[in-house]
């Protein structure tokens, strides 16, 4: 529609040619389109034992899309608008890209490595709609435009209420169902909200000079209507409050690797989104540093103290990723430089942690059937090199050094006392006192890991579980890098200081 | 003198860690020596350094030229843009304020690590994690990179939550967890004014290589140096080239502030419509007095004393408190002299409330162990009177007095431990009469509590009276606290007497009386391991109470240069 009417100028045929050169800078996202229709055809093709099979072409699939990322690393430069106005192909959403599919590999490993590894590859069912999230969150990173945004969200959203019901329990269709009426009326409101400001402005590309120009001439009350609605939706995508309510259900039915892609992916995605969509908002028009800074404080807040109580780990690292919604946040409303790389390697580092706490989480599940925290009683005594692991990530999501979660909050928060000092504005220095007094009640709650672990003990004999080999390699390439990077953040920082954020 | 000699101290511990962690679990026996061992070249290492340490040195606590064995090599470092960047190293450094609290750790965690002799149950994680907590106190107290500080100031709490919460009492969770939150919040408080610290401070040295007045290190002269400084200062270099710094000694020059800093004593903002630097340093003075403890923060102190096994409560009274006090010379005061100079009577009134507050605690336990612990909350409370005073004498009485009560407060939780080996009761009425059935362990802790209540010819006496000449003087000299606080906290000296005296009638003296029949046969006198820990700590509480000027000599000289340093803040 937006796309017919600005380029009418040019005429269909330069239109058509534009759109055919972008599409070999849309490499990646064609690699997953025609993984997923190749595991389809395998599916079709073959009767029996196709798990093999659909494993090794979703796994050829992601890792050469992963490749074809990192040949792609340099060419950007400082960006470049595709498809008409569409989406904008920048480093950062490269390097989130990769990211993405770093942590697709960890999932599809996560997936080989549960114990009812059948559920994932018994068809094709299952893989597709994974690789249909990864794709949405792909084009997630690169919208610029307020209908691409709302297909990418979309196709995200029907892949992850397909993949929670997939699975069939009773505890599943439940979740299923709270994750799509929240997320139905979380994007209706999205995208009534965007009607608001196409009205508003005339077009529904968010970065152009007539978006700024058009909400500039615009009441502020009824575009702060229009902006919280919309603002709403990539909310409820980053999984913080007050749209947050889905999470802790979703996660505890949901097979451990879905988790833990659900707690990353899309959270980081929804984060680019607003990076995006936040710079094109002039603070002196709406002040969405108070409602965004709200937001942070109430998500990290709520998801800690409601994580306090929880008797299920899955549970619990849901209240937990709320919390680290608010984190990320604050890369958002320190609405600079600095706080884009500092979210950016914050959201890194969880996408890590993340991986790394699922991934441990699923090899005790796998020994005691659940994810209780009872069940790890006296794990830690028994699989000390997986207990002590598992602590190391406990230790990193809490924020304490020597792991990278101390780096990561240390500079979010430095980013945000920065814009602090710069901008004055009272609410920036809350959420800096609030996130960082937060950490104390979050200590609380990741510490019961390790404390049921190793503190408490059990009763009944057992046959001795012992730990696999596989699974500690494994551990270990996922923590190893936490550590590395509290010793050396530079390297990674360094790396996001060369990507440029501005749209 | 050995080149690197602080890093060896520092990281011989960690390798004997490394050590147990490699060893099969089946050598049980091997672990304690490999610690022992460990520990035992450390405290060498550390005496060496004291030995090598030149005390005439002289200068202002915020000039690194006084700093001695000084280890200094890049960490890591970050380009910010057009913020230029920052800097982290790798930066270990002694001078008279961190020296003799150095070596009374390596003298504490040997003995600690000859009293976890005991410990039978899980040995090998035990003494890994002994270890480790070594390797972070240790650092701690000398590391001048405030990261590195950091690192190790929050590191250590991982290890003692463990050592508290598995080979500890019957209600160990709870005091480990109790342990933990408290502190962490201390260092989040810390932290935040790290943050701010940070984004405030640059380095001199490395902004003038940045920005290509000089070619390397060797050329930084103070001259140089406050051509440099001056050149920030009047925006003559330009932000990208500013080398932003965690240096904790940089910190503690305000020319080191950046012009439009917000910590800066010339420019400083305002946070809530108080000064930012008042707030700063508040956030920095709760929390090392969490860890100190003084009070209303103590609470977590008896808890983890009574619960911890006696090696760790050994470590925790004898070393882990002295961190508070430390950081507080070190970062709050250092930093902020005239923040500190404004709120020195909130300092000396939380000094002398901790005091009587210990003290009166004290007197209504039933706990010996509780007892003793209240007691380091009563004693910690000199600390800080002795700090608020701001003159030589009471900042020199305030390292005294944590260099003392580390010696006397490790000989008591050693000697409660081996009561406790013996009956595992603690509480004061169940025993009586205790000198005719165990004379010589008597005769110890009866030297140990006369220490600790600060007698004549003990090493607490010089520490508390030199914190009395200095909080008398205070009000001639800088005027940074009021006469009666000294004269009230005489109070605290009267009832330290009263508990431990009336503690020695009931417990030791009269006729031989226990709760339990079978701890007639329990109850032995000292054997040859319980005297190897405690007639050195008897040696040194006497040599230090006779002959002060052994520690006196090696600290006074930058005792000055730090009150010269709050005193010019003044002015």
């Amino acid at each position: 529609m937006m796309l017919l009417q600005s380029n009418m100028a040019l005429g269909l045929k330069e239109q058509i040619q534009g759109i055919s050169a972008d599409i070999a800078w849309l490499a990646p996202e064609i690699t997953l389109v025609i993984t997923a229709v190749l595991l389809l055809i395998y599916d079709l093709i073959f009767k029996e034992n196709k798990s093999v099979g659909l494993a090794a072409i979703a796994f050829v699939g992601m890792a050469f899309t992963l490749a074809l990322l990192f040949s792609g690393w340099g060419n950007v430069g400082d960006g470049r608008t595709l498809m008409g106005g569409m989406i904008r192909l920048d480093g950062a959403a490269v390097y989130l890209k990769a990211l993405f599919s770093i942590g697709g590999l960890i999932g599809l490993v996560m997936m080989l490595r549960s114990k009812k590894k059948e559920q994932f590859f018994k068809s094709s069912e299952m893989l597709l709609l994974f690789f249909g999230l990864v794709l949405g969150t792909f084009l997630m990173t690169m919208s610029i435009n307020f209908l691409m945004v709302y297909v990418a969200i979309e196709l995200v959203s029907i892949c992850s209420y397909v993949l929670t019901g997939l699975f069939k329990s009773k505890r599943n269709s439940e979740a299923a169902m709270k994750y799509l009426l929240f997320g139905a009326v979380a994007s209706a409101v999205m995208i009534y909200g965007m009607s608001w400001l196409y009205g508003f402005t005339g077009t529904l590309d968010f970065t152009s000079i007539a978006f700024a120009e058009g909400i500039s001439r615009v009441a502020v009350f009824p575009l702060s209507l229009a902006l919280i609605m919309t603002i709403g939706g990539f909310v409820f995508k980053l999984g913080a409050f007050p749209f947050h309510i889905w999470s802790p259900d979703v996660y505890e039915a949901s097979p451990t690797p879905i988790v833990a892609i659900f707690s990353s992916l899309p959270k980081l995605a929804a984060l680019a989104i607003l990076f995006r969509f936040v710079a094109s908002l002039d603070l002196a028009l709406v002040d969405w540093q108070l409602w965004l800074g709200i937001i942070a404080i109430a998500s990290m807040t709520v998801g800690n103290f409601s994580a306090l109580w929880q008797k299920d780990v899955k549970r619990m690292l849901a209240y937990s990723s709320i919390a680290h919604a608010g984190f990320l946040l604050v890369g958002v409303l320190a609405f600079s430089e600095s706080g884009a790389t500092s979210a950016l390697f914050y959201g890194s580092i969880y996408l890590l942690m993340n991986f790394g706490a699922f991934f441990l989480i699923q090899v005790f599940e796998n020994k005691e059937g659940q994810t209780s925290f009872n069940s790890l009683r006296g794990m830690g005594t028994k699989l000390p090199y997986l207990g002590v692991l598992l602590l190391i990530v406990m230790i990193s999501l809490t924020g304490l050094p020597p792991m990278a979660g101390f780096n990561a909050k240390l500079y979010i928060f430095s980013s945000l006392w920065e814009s602090w000092q710069i901008m004055g504005s009272n609410i920036l220095i809350w959420v800096f006192i609030f996130g960082l007094l937060n950490t104390a009640v979050s200590l609380f709650f990741y510490l019961k890991i390790p404390y049921y672990m190793f503190f408490k003990g059990r009763e009944e004999v057992e046959i001795p579980v012992s730990g696999n080999l596989t699974d500690k390699i494994l551990g270990t390439i996922l923590v190893l890098p936490l550590l590395l990077l509290f010793f050396k953040s530079d390297w990674l920082l360094n790396v996001l200081n060369s990507i440029n954020f501005a749209p | 003198m050995i080149e690197n000699l602080l890093t060896y101290i520092i990281f011989t511990p960690l390798l004997g860690a490394l050590v147990v962690l490699f060893l099969p679990q089946s050598k049980t026996s091997s672990f304690k020596w490999v610690a022992l061992g460990a520990l035992g070249v450390t405290l060498v290492l550390s005496v060496l350094a004291v030995t090598s340490f030149d005390a005439s040195v002289e200068g202002l606590t915020n000039s690194e030229d006084q700093l001695q064995l000084v280890d200094k090599a890049k960490w890591f470092s970050v380009e910010l843009g057009s913020l230029g960047k920052f800097s982290v190293d790798y930066f270990v450094g002694v001078d008279g304020l961190n020296l003799s609290l150095l070596l009374l750790a390596a003298i504490v965690l040997f003995i600690g690590a000859i009293s976890s002799f005991g410990i039978k149950q899980k040995q090998k994680g035990y003494f890994g994690l002994y270890l480790l907590l070594s390797t972070s106190v240790l650092g701690c107290f000398v590391a001048l990179d405030f990261f590195l500080f950091y690192l190790f100031f929050e590191f250590m709490l991982l290890p003692m939550y463990f050592l508290i919460g598995i080979w500890g009492g019957p209600r160990r969770e709870y005091a480990a967890i109790k342990f933990f939150l408290y502190t962490l919040v201390g260092s989040i408080l810390i932290l935040i004014v790290m943050i701010g610290l940070y984004n405030s401070v640059y380095d001199p040295v490395k902004t003038g290589m940045e920005a290509g007045v000089i070619e390397n290190v060797s050329e930084a002269s103070p001259e140089v140096i406050s051509n440099i400084q001056f050149a920030v200062q009047s925006g003559q270099i330009e932000s990208e080239n500013i080398v932003k710094s965690f240096n904790m000694i940089s910190m503690a020059d305000d020319a080191n502030y950046l012009p439009d800093s917000f910590l800066g004593k010339n420019s400083y903002g305002e946070i809530f419509g108080q000064s930012a630097r008042w707030m700063a340093f508040l956030a920095l003075l709760i929390g090392f007095a969490i860890k100190l403890p003084a009070f209303p923060f103590h609470t977590w102190l008896p808890d983890a004393h009574v619960e911890a096994p006696t090696a760790v409560s050994v470590v925790l009274a004898g070393i882990l408190l002295k961190i508070g006090g430390y950081g507080i010379i070190r970062t709050a005061f250092s930093f902020f002299p005239d923040s500190a100079f404004h709120y020195a009577w909130l300092i000396g009134f939380f000094g002398l409330f901790s005091i009587l507050y210990g003290a009166m605690n004290a007197l209504a336990q039933k706990d010996l162990k509780r007892l003793i612990a209240y007691s380091s909350v009563s004693h910690m409370g000199f600390v800080l009177l002795g700090l608020a005073a701001m003159t030589v004498e009471g900042v020199t009485g305030a390292i005294y007095q944590m260099f003392s009560h580390g010696l006397i407060s490790s000989m008591l939780f050693l000697l409660v431990g081996v009561l406790y080996d013996r009956t595992h009761d603690r509480g004061i009425e169940n025993y009586g009469g205790l000198a005719s059935k165990m004379p010589k362990f008597t005769i110890l802790i009866t030297i140990a509590f006369f220490a600790s209540l600060g007698l004549p010819g003990f090493s607490g006496f010089i520490a508390e009276l030199m914190v009395f000449i200095g909080a008398f003087k205070s009000s001639t000299v800088i005027g940074a606290i009021p006469y009666w606080m000294p004269v009230v906290a005489t109070l605290g000296l009267v009832l330290g007497a009263g508990y431990y005296l009336w503690t020695l009638q009931r417990m030791f003296f009269g006729k031989f009386w226990v709760k339990d029949k079978a701890w007639r046969e329990t109850l032995v006198d000292l054997n040859a391991r319980e005297y190897v820990m405690l007639i050195p700590l008897v040696i040194l509480i006497i040599w230090f109470g006779i002959y002060p000027a052994t520690l006196l000599d090696l600290i006074n000289n930058s005792v000055e240069g730090f009150t010269q340093l709050l005193i010019l803040s003044v002015e």
